[in-house]
């Protein structure tokens, strides 16, 4: 099912989100309404249940043909996810589908590692770099109730999506 | 509710934000887009805010008068039109410029941008290095229109090197959205 899309500043997307633990009815419904909601956004490469309104940690992510892609993983859904390891920080502008009229530059891992379980009750590790490695990042910092604003580095590296209103 | 610009500029110290927006909150106004930054030791707000309309800019200016003198900063509230600029469609493109300090840099490299409707949207400059030989730096994000080749501008930049002995350099600001 498509869901709306929560948006700054909507407490859920402020707060730490609740671990999964067992995959059940419940998160199984999420993956599919992750999914589902990623697909009904043309540009739309990643989401995190806070985002559409579900203080859980889990997100989608597909950077298929991506320009920036390098490692690509294909569309996944992983339910309690953390990064096992990171390196290489470099600085890039990121925007978000929660914050629609900012962007702000922000330092990411190009090379993460990360750990999570899928919608089959499977852990995988999976290793990303480039464009993926910084969705991962992304979507990962929405369960822990951060935003890129959060991260952005420094003061004056926020700007207008569009130049005017 | 009416906009106006307020300015306000003095040497640093804490204390000059949480005073100047005292004043403003106590004023009726809600500030929007606002930009606050040390320019050489010096404090400076940059500040549009949203002013009921029955308070003028002269009022405004003078209920800052106070903090103004006991903070030494230099306050002027001038009303803004409302319409909005039409938009600048275009591609971001981040530009910086690197050399010897000299008088006329800014205005050579911008008069070159303007020359090929190339609209700046964010601009600082800072003067770097040893005062003994001062390096000046200058730092852009700039809106391409659609129709100009950013490899000619790239190369009527480099051209810059030798008229003012500056270092241009372009690179594209594409955004990742998430």
């Amino acid at each position: 099912m498509i869901r709306p899309v929560v948006l700054l500043p909507e407490a859920v997307l402020s707060r730490p989100a609740a671990r999964v633990g067992e995959i059940d009815d419940g998160a199984l419904a999420l993956a599919a309404d992750l999914v589902d909601t990623m697909r009904a956004y043309p540009h739309c490469v990643g989401l995190a249940a806070p985002q559409i309104g579900v203080g859980v940690r889990a997100f989608s992510l597909d950077v298929t043909g991506h320009p920036k892609a390098r490692s690509c993983h294909g569309e996944l859904v992983l339910f309690d996810p953390e990064i096992v390891l990171a390196e290489g920080p470099v600085v890039g502008r990121e925007g978000c589908m929660s914050v629609p009229d900012l962007t702000g530059d922000v330092a990411r891992a190009t090379r993460v590692v990360v750990r999570g379980m899928t919608p089959e009750g499977e852990e995988r590790v999976l290793e990303c770099d480039a464009f993926e490695a910084r969705a991962v990042q992304h979507e990962i910092d929405h369960l822990d109730g951060l935003l890129f604003l959060d991260r952005v580095v420094a003061a004056d590296r926020v700007f207008r999506r569009r130049v005017y209103r | 509710m009416a906009h106006l610009a307020v300015v306000a500029v003095g040497a640093d110290r804490p204390g000059i934000v949480a005073a100047v927006t005292g004043v403003l909150v106590e004023s009726g106004c809600n500030l929007e887009d606002t930009s606050m930054t040390l320019l050489g030791g010096h404090f400076a707000m940059m500040l549009v805010v949203a002013a009921p309309l029955e308070l003028t800019p002269e009022q405004l200016e003078e209920a800052l008068g106070d903090v103004a003198a006991d903070l030494g900063l230099v306050v002027a509230v001038r009303p803004i039109g409302e319409e909005a600029a039409a938009g600048f469609e275009g591609t971001r493109w981040g530009v910086s410029v690197y050399g010897a300090d000299r008088p006329g840099i800014v205005h050579r490299v911008t008069s070159l941008l303007a020359s090929r409707s190339v609209n700046i949207v964010d601009l600082s400059t800072r003067v770097i290095g040893d005062p003994e030989r001062p390096v000046y730096a200058m730092l852009l994000e700039v809106v391409l229109p659609d129709g100009l080749d950013p490899g000619l501008l790239e190369r009527e930049l480099a051209g810059l090197r030798d008229e003012l002995g500056v270092e241009c350099h372009m690179h594209r600001v594409d955004t990742d959205i998430l």
